[in-house]
């Protein structure tokens, strides 16, 4: 199995199976656009990752290389957020900051199996919770006045639930 | 927050109205315009198809995203809290949280999406009038070498802008597209062929399509030509078929290539086939003309294949057909019938293959075929001449030969087309039933007479009998004719009474060959048209036993024994085609023996009755007034005369008749026999003999052999047999018609006089096609009958009386 080069923002260059790497559709587009030359050596740079970032996505990558194709989107299907696999549940229990760079990372390099288990990840600490709450999970600054809170409230008064 | 590098990233929705907003805006600005300063230098490297390394590709890549997600800044600056950019896709739960968020779709996303977007498409289109300048000129073969050349290196290029530009694609297009705000957003490759189609093709594609059609032209006239031009400007144009309903129009509709390539080339290809079909008939024949067809027929196909897009195929197919052989039919129609009469298969083959391509072409080839397999029928029966009338060999194999040579060509050149079959059959079902044997006995029904005469020709016991294979072969092949006979029910009259002749004279061949023959018309007719057969059949074998059982039966007895050899056959009185004898009285000698079965016979089966019938009965008599002791094998009627003479050596014939109780002319047609065979003498000539004549033995009789057969049929009794079997058919004719009415009837209670006259003719088609005339006249017995009344009130209507 051939091998690729990544190279993480601060530099580290991490040695993966080409197979794996093509979990990233960025990748992938970049091997199939420039030819699949047999330059081992050349490093693919990664400036938007760094390498604590890049480890854990080659991490999820390697998990998951044997993975059926996921199906296309769908509309009209119910999308879950209760669905993640317990390997995906502990690999993604790390802290906020860790949890965007990853989402950062899935959406730069176009790993869709990742974002979307990772953005479930945080639906997740939305659920249920009161905008207080949703607040202190967040760090986020209340900047509403009572007024327009209160107009906020009344607009979106049907989906509350009863 | 701070843990984000906020100068490159997209981030969470949170409030930022603690920036500097001015200078956001400023520091975005300045750095959006370095970034596509790098970028526009990578995409030109693009398409000038340097070699472009991983890291440099990745560059670029990074260059888009970050000129797309460099936007929260601007929605930062210009809207507090905007939607996160860019990557919710409609997927993610990150929306909501800033509070005027409902109001504001037309994001800096959006805005900073169509400006790169703008600078892209711009780039494309100066790059493409660009090009144009290079090949506006441009004529032939180099505009073509030229077209085709950048039309590819643009399209690798393309491919490799469109993967540098994924997330472009992933996240601005496609909501652009999804929302359906904006008309004419594709994915970067798309574009890419947008523009070069309103830029270079637009200006280009009259001198290349006619170029293409110039090379196809002289590719038509045999040269060799460099068909890569060709099919390189094909699938531009096939790629440049946008279907722009679609989002992000990824589909093709064909549209560029139909319009701009498809319809010209088909008017060209009709023009050239015009001309060339036209005159190469002008100058040479009909069946050189066709193998040029053909040859033509096939390059086009091939032509497609190669070099056109797929879809073409049919309607250059249509084309073809309708320049090169509809046009052309009735020349062909003309020859088709000179092909039939040279029989050149090969050519009649070629024929039908080209005919075949044109919708409802093959009619008049079918009505021809079918008009001359019947003039060849009627030909080849004419020609046989008398010989067709008495020997039924010679009839069944001709119309056997004619048969088989035009099944073989149906076949082989028709391809078995169900059409051709159907005309064959009809063909020959028209020559077989209605020829000049028929005509000349006046009758459809010789033709079944004779099939069946030949069947027992086959099966009747001979010193010709063909070995059991080459039989059954014969035998299959009198089912081939037999299929045609329209006079079914004839037929099986004639062949039950030649069977039951054969098997109660023992004279069958095999039995066999007989049950296969009988299963034979069992698969064709049904098991209602043998079933009589099969009794007989079966009967024979009861005889069988039955005998044995006699013989046992009196051994055993203690009567005195017979002193002759009995045996009989039992045949059920329904199955058989054989009549009562007249009168007769048994011989003494016989009495006895005849009286002593019924005994047995009735004591076995009561309540059945037997009935004798002398005249298929025979025997042998072993002479002693001879010098040598002779064994005569003579029929009953022969035996009873000739023991008359055990009495007395001379009689009168009126003495004969009151002794045998055979009827006077009857009985001077079993003397003549006897004359003949030189067994008697009378002083009157054999023709003249009356009921005076005496009848003397001829004591003198000698014969080369010890055993003689005398029993030779009686001319009169073939000839009433005959128009006997005739007249039983009419008869049997009635019944099943006034069967087939009372059935008809039951179900339908009341029935117009047409539809059942039309009913009555479909039930019976299988057996016979029934004159209408006799339907009428059945009909009437019916009404007799009281079976139907003519229903009150309407015309023409019958209904059925319960």
């Amino acid at each position: 199995m051939p091998n690729i080069k990544l190279q993480s923002s601060d530099s580290e260059i991490f040695t993966v199976d080409v197979e794996i790497a093509k979990c990233s559709v960025t990748i992938k587009t970049m091997l199939e656009d420039l030819g699949m030359e047999d330059d081992e050596e050349e490093v693919v740079p990664l400036p938007n990752v760094n390498s604590a970032i890049l480890k854990k996505v080659i991490q999820w990558a390697t998990y998951h290389k044997d993975d059926p194709p996921l199906p296309e989107d769908d509309e009209n299907k119910e999308k879950r957020t209760d669905d993640i696999s317990s390997w995906d549940a502990d690999f993604l229990k790390v802290d906020q900051g860790t949890l965007f760079e990853l989402i950062l990372a899935a959406n730069y390099l176009d790993i869709k199996g990742l974002l979307d288990v990772t953005c479930k990840t945080v639906a997740n600490m939305i659920k249920g919770k009161t905008p207080e709450e949703i607040r202190k999970t967040f760090n986020i600054k209340n900047d509403f006045t009572a007024a327009e809170e209160d107009q906020v409230r009344k607009e979106n008064e049907w989906c509350e639930e009863k | 927050m701070s843990s984000l590098n906020t100068n490159v990233r997209p981030q969470m929705p949170l409030r930022q109205k603690d920036f500097d907003q001015q200078t956001i805006l400023q520091r975005t600005t300045c750095y959006k315009h370095e970034i596509w300063g790098d970028l526009q230098e990578g995409i030109e490297q693009v398409y000038k198809r340097q070699h472009m390394e991983k890291k440099r590709y990745m560059d670029l890549y990074t260059h888009v995203y970050n000129y797309c997600t460099s936007v929260h800044h601007q929605s930062a600056a210009s809207s507090a809290g905007g939607r996160v950019p860019n990557n919710n896709g409609g997927r993610n739960a990150f929306v909501g949280g800033g509070k005027k968020q409902a109001g504001h779709v037309q994001g800096g996303a959006q805005l900073v999406g169509l400006e790169l977007y703008k600078r892209l498409k711009e780039f494309l289109r100066l790059y493409l009038v660009n090009l144009l300048q290079n090949g506006a000129e441009l004529m032939g073969e180099d505009v073509l070498a030229f077209y085709t050349k950048q039309w590819e290196e643009y399209q690798f290029s393309s491919r490799v802008l469109n993967g540098v530009c994924a997330y472009l694609n992933r996240h601005w297009v496609k909501r652009e597209c999804e929302e359906g705000r904006k008309v004419g957003i594709y994915e970067i490759y798309q574009l890419a062929l947008v523009t070069w189609r309103d830029h270079l093709f637009q200006r280009l594609n009259k001198q290349v399509t006619n170029a293409v059609l110039k090379l196809i032209e002289r590719e038509r006239n045999g040269e060799t030509i460099n068909t890569r031009l060709v099919s390189g400007v094909i699938n531009c144009y096939v790629a440049l078929g946008l279907n722009e309903d679609e989002a992000a129009a990824r589909g093709q509709n064909l549209l560029v290539y139909k319009d701009t390539f498809e319809a010209v080339f088909l008017e060209d290809t009709e023009r050239f086939y015009t001309r060339e079909s036209t005159d190469f008939l002008r100058n040479n024949p009909v069946t050189e003309y066709m193998i040029k067809a053909e040859q033509r027929l096939q390059e086009e196909q091939r032509r497609v294949q190669v070099y056109l897009h797929e879809t073409t195929m049919e309607r250059l197919a249509k084309t073809c057909d309708r320049v090169l052989i509809e046009k052309h039919l009735e020349i062909f129609h003309a020859e088709f019938q000179k092909l039939l009469d040279g029989e050149k298969n090969g050519d009649l083959g070629r024929m039908y293959g080209l005919v075949a391509r044109i919708p409802d072409g093959l009619c008049e080839l079918r009505r021809l075929l079918e008009h001359h397999i019947h003039a060849q029928g009627l030909q080849a029966i004419d020609k046989c001449g008398d010989a067709a009338h008495s020997d039924p060999k010679v009839y069944v194999s001709t119309i056997l030969e004619v048969h088989k040579k035009y099944n073989a060509l149906v076949l082989i050149a028709f391809n078995n087309d169900s059409g051709f079959v159907a005309a064959l059959d009809k063909a020959c079902g028209r020559f077989i039933n209605s020829n000049a044997v028929t005509k000349a006995a006046n009758s459809s029904s010789k033709s079944p007479e004779l099939l069946a005469k030949y069947c027992d020709l086959l099966l009747k016991k001979s010193s010709k009998n063909p070995e059991e294979a080459e039989l059954e072969d014969t035998l299959n092949q009198v089912m081939v004719v037999f299929k045609y006979i329209e006079d079914k029910d004839v037929f099986q009259k004639f062949y039950s009474k030649m069977l039951a002749k054969r098997l109660v004279q023992h004279m069958s061949a095999s039995d066999d060959a007989e049950a296969s023959m009988i299963s034979k018309l069992k698969q064709a007719c049904g098991f209602e048209y043998t079933s009589k057969l099969q009794r007989m059949f079966q009967d024979i074998g009861v005889s069988k036993d039955l005998n044995e059982n006699f013989r046992k039966h009196m051994s055993n007895s203690c009567e005195q024994p017979l002193h002759i050899d009995f045996s009989i056959q039992v045949l059920s009185s329904g199955s058989w085609p054989f009549q009562q004898s007249s009168s007769f009285q048994l011989p003494t000698e016989l009495e006895r023996s005849v009286h002593r079965f019924t005994t047995f016979y009735s004591s076995q089966h009561s309540g059945r009755k037997l009935n004798w019938l002398y005249n298929m009965s025979k025997g042998e008599l072993v002479t002693n007034c001879f010098k040598n002791r002779y064994t005569l094998q003579a029929s009953t009627f022969q035996m009873a005369v000739l023991l008359q003479y055990n009495d007395n050596t001379a009689w009168t014939v009126s003495q004969l008749e009151q002794h045998t109780g055979i009827k006077g002319d009857f009985l001077i047609q079993v003397l003549q026999i006897l004359l003949k065979a030189k067994l008697l003498i009378c002083q009157d000539d054999e023709s003249e003999l009356s009921e005076s004549s005496v009848v003397e033995l001829f004591v003198g009789y000698k014969n080369k052999k010890l055993r003689v057969n005398i029993n030779i049929p009686l001319k009169t009794e073939l000839k009433v047999e005959q128009e006997a079997t005739h007249k039983h058919i009419e008869e049997d004719r009635k019944m099943l018609i006034q069967a087939a009415i009372v059935r008809i009837m039951k179900t339908r209670k009341t029935l117009k006089h047409q539809h059942l006259v039309v009913e009555v003719l479909n039930q019976l088609s299988s057996r016979f096609k029934p004159r209408v005339p006799v339907i009428k006249k059945c009909i009437d017995i019916l009404i007799e009958k009281e079976y139907l009344e003519r229903t009150e009130g309407e015309k023409d209507t019958y209904s059925y009386l319960a």
